[in-house]
Formats: structure tokens, C-alpha cells, sequence
């Protein structure tokens, strides 16, 4: 049985029903009842009870198919656990570290205990390579009503900005934004003075629950469970009323309401495109009547050229969906639905579960608040990729549109005026590349998943070599799109990992990539080139990758395939469509 | 409130009855930790604030009982203390 089918026939309402839960879930890992499920092993250390927040974090992963195996510091414990390296942290080996401390616990002075957590996060650093989380301060707000900001609220806010400046562009330190979350949630909900003397928890149980879905935002991230893509309705989701009906004067979108709403979750929206979220129309309508509000209404704030694909037309919705999924060549679970009308969310729910729908309310003044209360796109940085995603798409749907008006294929390659670039990875690149090793599922030839520090070692490593891959055309710069991770250590190279993002998939910048690496190959006097094909659920697209490009099976077991190229007799490809630069 | 507390101590334990002689003593998983959960229930169910130093008294059924006799509101009638 599925892990998440499980979680939701359990109680998962308040911390005393989640205990319980928790144990069960534990319980069924334990019988290995599972199937299919995605796991991670987290530890916290932290300066007070974390019982309650682990429980309920590992309820709300489970409803997401994740299982945590957890390991849980004596709480206090901070030093030992961190400065000692044969503490049971570092034996427990965690993929993530949480490391949450209330600033008194360490100092008197919250400056002082951020410089703590600093030196902490420092021998962390030497003792592991795992990622460590480390959570901000929540400042207490100390005299609500006075005129005067209390000096000991200012050292906090000193404090948190001394962390998040320390670490913002260390791959292996992430840094958990409780104080936002408890400034969002308002102090005194937060907070349990009451439970805080009774047993060291020092929030209230809402706030628990509120952080365990913090929490599980770094969880996601760290296992690439980012979701990519936002398809929207429109007519009562983007706008009020409808469009075929009340007319582009009609519909309600603009300065007042009703209309601000709209408005306000369209920016919403648009914050989410410039982090590198897709974005998608899938509507019932007629598609003239929609492109003219979007290219032409004075208040919309989203325009045609952020959308990667537009969908109007009067099919199912879930007939439109795998259809945008293919055009923006990602799967459909990476895909996240809105729609005002229940009937269309239910329908979608049934047909497409793997899409997440998310549950709108009826009213559209909540619209917004229900979008920025989701964990679905958290990201736990940002590429520069992230941010030019959204031209990119558009570009792509402009060449979309090419390839249908032009007669043949070779034509349309032609007209696309092609530059490739390859070159060895430099440690710039490190942040993209592990990146893209997280979240490229169907061009993926072994699907190896490498954090940022994996990646920073390979490169150092002599014995390996990472070859990148970043194409542009007339329509605009892909960035980097391919990555080939090399094993070189003897007169046997080994494909350890090779992968393209599916953008750019049938345009022969794959075919340039093998050929670089054999002609390396070549030239360093080896004999053969080994490479690998790892079945997934998701990569069928390149079972015979290899064998196109002339490999030699040998074996296979399970879901392993093992490939060679005897290169005496490799000939360097004709890549006719592509310039080199 | 019987019925009201038979619920939570399903949820919490697993145990569908409950009478006045059941306790801490003789609860399976009732510890320190799931006395903490069950006082926050308590007090989210029955809408009362139970002070620290109340909260480590009431360790039995008939304890809780009588606490929540004396001061919740809601659905309860309180009853007039002193």
C-alpha cells in the first residue's frame, strides 16, 4: 500500500491524535508493508522539547509518500552533539540536520548566540557534508504598545540578519525562516508560555503544525519534489465573472472591488513565474475571447508571454492537461491545478490524482492567502535558470508554433540557427548542475541525484570529469540544458551520469554531447567508453539511447542495463545543424 | 463529557472505554510526553486554561473529571467555586 493512502485514512488532528499516528506509520516502515514511497533521514538538535514538532511532521510528509527516519539529539545537547565528532549525530549519518535554538538558550545577547550558531555551523561543516538547516530567532516583541523598539528586539534582528548574511550562499547551510513564519502567525499565537514551563515546548500546538509544514518545505526541496509548473482556470479564478458571457468590459479585474482581489492573486502568481515556476492556461472557452484579455485588459497583471502553454478550448480539462505537460515536456505530477469550481477540481482529482490540485475557497478575496500558504514551490535556492525560466518557455512555445508551420523537420532545425556550447564544469556551475541531476526525470540515462556538494567534489576530483552542455537559437539563450558526469580514472571511461532537459530534447545537442565525450575519449588513448541505462517509471524516453548511438549492450539485470563502445571504430558524428562555440 | 473524553482517550491510546480507575498506572503509552499532548487537548476540547502545576495532578480519569467539573465552560455547566 502506498504511504500517503495510509496517512490519510489515519487521524491527523492535533498533536495527541499525530502521536499516535506517527507511531503507526513508524510501525508499517518498520513491517515494510510500504511500497513506493520516498525516504530521508533527518535529525534535529535542538534547545528544547522537539517531540511534538517530529510528529507531526511525520504525519504530514507521509500524506506526501515521504518516510523520515529520524534521529533525535537529547534535548540541550546542542555542544556535544555538534562540536563532538563521534556524537550520535554524526553516527546517525542524516541527510538533514535541523538545528533549532532559542537565542536565550545560548546567550543573554542574541548577537552573541547568532555568532555561536555560526561556530556550531562551522565544525558541522568539517564533521559532515550533509545539509544543515539552521533555524532563525524568533524576536520577542518587548513592549507591544510603547513608542520606543526595545534594544533587546533590535539585537535580534541583528542576530537573524547576521545568520542569513553568513550563510545565504553556502550550499550545505539553509537557512529556516522561523521568525517570518512566527511574524506571520502573530507572537502571541505562536508562542505557550504554559507548555514552555510544563515541558520545554515553547509553541502552541497550531504553530507546531504550521512549522512541521515549514519543515517539510526544506524536506521537498531536498528531494526534489518541487513542483514545476501552475496550470490556471480562468474565468472566476484570474477574473470575476465570465468571459463569454459578461464581455472584456464586463469581467471584474482592476484597482476595486470587486476586481483587487484578482488582482492581488494574479500577483501572487507573477512572483511565483519570476521564481521560475511554469505557468499554463487550461480553460473551457473560446480561445479568441481569452488571448484578447490577456493581451489587451488594462488591469491584468498576467500576460500572454508569461504562459508556456495556453489550453482553451472546450475539452475536459483533464484531457488538456497531459497535452500541456508534454508541451512543456515535464510529467503531469509535477503539475499543480487551480480552479474556483469544485466540480472541475474533483473531476481533475479523480482522472489526474497525481496532479495536486489545491483546494480553493469559495471566496475570492481568500484567493490569494491560499496560494501563499502552500509549500508546493519551495525552493531552497535560486538559479540563475530559475529566474529567465519563464522567457525560456515562452520561447519554446514560439518554436512550437515554427515547427508546426514548417513542412519538414530538417527545415525547421535548420531554421532554428543553433549554438552549442560544451565545456568542463567550474565550480559556478555546481549549483545548477546538482540541480538538474534533482529534477530531470525523463532524459535521464541513470538518474543519480547529486546535492550541491556531491557536485562541488566531483568537480575537484581529477579522476572525474563533468561536461556541460547550453544551447541558444534564434528564439532566445536555453542556459545550461545537458550535463554528461564522467569517470576517467583509467583507459575505461565510465558514463556515470547523463542527462538533458527535456526542452531541447530531439535537436541533436544530446547526440553532440556523446560524440564530445568519445572524441575526449579518443584523443586521452582509451579503448572503450562504458556506459549504463537505469530503468525508472519515468525514463522509458531513452531505453535505447545507447544502442542509437552505437553502444553494445552486455548485460542487464533488474533494471540496469550495461553498455560499451569499443572506440577504434568511432566515428565523430555529423552534427549539421549545429554551430560550436 | 464522559462520552467527550472516551473519544480522546480513543484517539490518544486506542482504548475504547474508560472509567474512573483509569490512569497513568495502567494506560499503555500514557508517559510524560502523551500527558503533555493529552492536557493540550484537554484544554483545546473542554476550552480551559489547566495551569502547570494542575496539569501534573491529573493522572487519572477521575482526576480529570473532577477538574474539568469544577472549571470548564463551554457545554459544561460551571459550577460555583468557593
Amino acid at each position: 500500500m502506498k504511504l500517503s493512502a495510509i496517512a490519510k485514512t489515519l487521524d491527523s488532528n492535533g498533536w495527541l491524535a499525530c502521536r499516535r499516528t506517527a507511531e503507526q506509520i513508524r510501525q508499517a516502515l518498520r513491517d515494510n508493508t510500504i511500497e513506493d514511497c520516498r525516504k530521508l533521514k533527518i535529525a534535529f538538535v535542538s534547545s528544547f522539547t522537539i517531540d511534538p514538532l517530529i510528529d507531526f511532521l511525520i504525519v504530514k510528509v507521509a500524506e506526501n509518500n515521504i518516510a523520515l527516519d529520524t534521529y533525535k539529539g537529547d534535548f540541550g545537547q546542542i555542544n556535544q552533539e555538534i562540536l563532538n565528532p563521534q556524537s550520535g549525530l554524526y553516527r546517525a549519518n542524516p541527510d538533514f540536520t535541523f538545528l533549532a535554538a532559542e537565542a536565550a538558550s545560548l546567550d543573554e545577547n542574541p548577537v552573541l548566540a547568532a555568532e555561536q550558531i555560526i561556530r556550531l555551523a562551522t565544525v558541522f561543516k568539517n564533521n559532515s557534508k550533509n545539509i544543515l538547516a539552521v533555524c532563525t530567532f524568533i524576536p520577542q516583541p518587548g513592549w507591544p504598545l510603547h513608542i520606543l523598539e526595545s534594544e533587546n528586539e533590535k539585537d535580534y534582528q541583528k542576530a537573524n540578519n547576521l545568520l542569513k548574511e553568513k550563510f545565504q550562499d553556502d550550499p550545505q547551510i539553509q537557512i529556516c525562516e522561523v521568525d517570518s513564519l512566527a511574524s506571520y502567525f502573530g507572537y502571541q499565537n505562536a508562542m505557550s508560555p504554559e507548555m514552555m514551563s510544563m515541558a520545554k515546548i515553547p509553541f502552541s500546538e497550531s504553530f507546531l503544525e504550521l512549522l512541521s509544514l515549514k519543515i517539510m518545505a526544506h524536506i521537498k526541496a531536498a528531494l526534489g519534489m518541487t513542483k514545476k509548473c501552475l496550470v490556471l482556470d480562468c474565468d472566476n479564478t484570474l477574473w470575476g465573472g465570465i468571459i463569454g458571457e459578461d464581455g472584456i468590459d464586463g469581467i471584474k479585474i482592476g484597482p476595486d472591488w470587486p476586481g483587487r482581489e484578482f488582482v492581488s492573486f494574479q500577483k501572487a502568481v507573477l512572483e511565483l513565474y519570476k521564481q521560475g515556476v511554469i505557468l499554463a492556461v487550461n480553460s473551457k472557452n473560446n480561445y479568441d475571447d481569452v488571448i484578447k484579455v490577456l493581451r489587451e485588459h488594462p488591469f491584468m497583471v498576467l500576460r500572454e508571454e508569461h504562459f508556456a502553454a495556453i489550453h482553451i478550448n472546450w475539452n475536459p480539462k483533464p484531457t488538456n492537461m497531459p497535452l500541456i505537460a508534454k508541451e512543456i515536456n515535464i510529467g503531469t505530477d509535477s503539475m499543480v491545478f487551480i480552479d474556483d469550481n469544485p466540480a472541475e477540481r474533483d473531476l481533475m482529482g479523480q482522472m489526474l490524482p497525481e496532479v495536486f490540485t489545491i483546494e480553493m475557497p469559495s471566496n475570492p478575496g481568500l484567493f490569494e492567502k491560499t496560494l501563499r500558504e502552500t509549500n508546493l514551490f519551495a525552493k531552497a535556492f535560486l538559479t540563475e535558470e530559475d529566474a529567465k525560466r519563464g522567457q525560456i518557455y515562452a520561447a519554446q512555445r514560439l518554436r512550437n508554433q515554427l515547427q508546426e508551420n514548417t513542412p519538414t523537420l530538417d527545415d525547421f532545425l535548420k531554421s532554428l540557427e543553433m549554438v552549442v556550447s560544451i565545456k568542463y564544469a567550474e565550480q559556478k556551475d555546481a549549483k545548477r548542475i546538482s540541480q538538474l541531476t534533482n529534477r530531470t526525470n525523463q532524459f535521464n540515462l541513470t538518474t543519480k541525484r547529486y546535492s550541491q556538494t556531491d557536485i562541488t567534489a566531483i568537480i575537484e576530483d581529477k579522476s572525474k570529469r563533468i561536461y556541460v552542455l547550453s544551447l541558444k537559437d534564434k528564439f532566445g539563450d536555453s542556459g545550461m540544458v545537458g550535463v554528461a558526469i564522467v569517470d576517467c580514472a583509467s583507459e575505461k571511461w565510465r558514463i556515470d551520469s547523463f542527462l538533458m532537459s527535456c526542452r531541447v530534447i530531439g535537436r541533436q545537442a544530446e547526440d553532440a554531447l556523446v560524440d564530445r565525450i568519445c572524441r575526449d575519449a579518443k584523443e586521452q588513448l582509451c579503448r572503450i567508453v562504458e556506459a549504463e541505462y537505469i530503468k525508472t517509471a519515468k525514463n522509458n524516453l531513452v531505453a535505447d539511447f545507447w544502442d542509437k548511438n552505437g553502444f553494445k549492450k552486455l548485460v542487464s539485470d533488474n533494471n540496469t542495463t550495461k553498455y560499451q563502445l569499443p572506440l577504434k571504430e568511432y566515428k565523430p558524428k555529423n552534427l549539421k545543424y549545429l554551430k560550436f562555440e | 463529557m464522559h462520552k467527550k473524553l472516551e473519544k480522546i482517550f480513543n484517539r490518544a491510546f486506542g482504548i475504547d472505554k474508560i472509567n474512573n480507575s483509569t490512569s497513568i498506572d495502567n494506560v499503555d503509552g500514557w508517559d510524560s510526553m502523551a500527558h503533555v499532548a493529552l492536557i493540550m487537548e484537554l484544554q483545546k476540547e473542554f476550552r480551559v486554561s489547566i495551569s502547570p502545576a494542575d496539569a501534573i495532578e491529573l493522572t487519572s480519569v477521575e482526576k480529570i473529571i473532577q477538574y474539568l467539573e469544577e472549571n470548564a465552560v463551554g457545554d459544561l455547566k460551571k459550577k460555583p467555586r468557593d
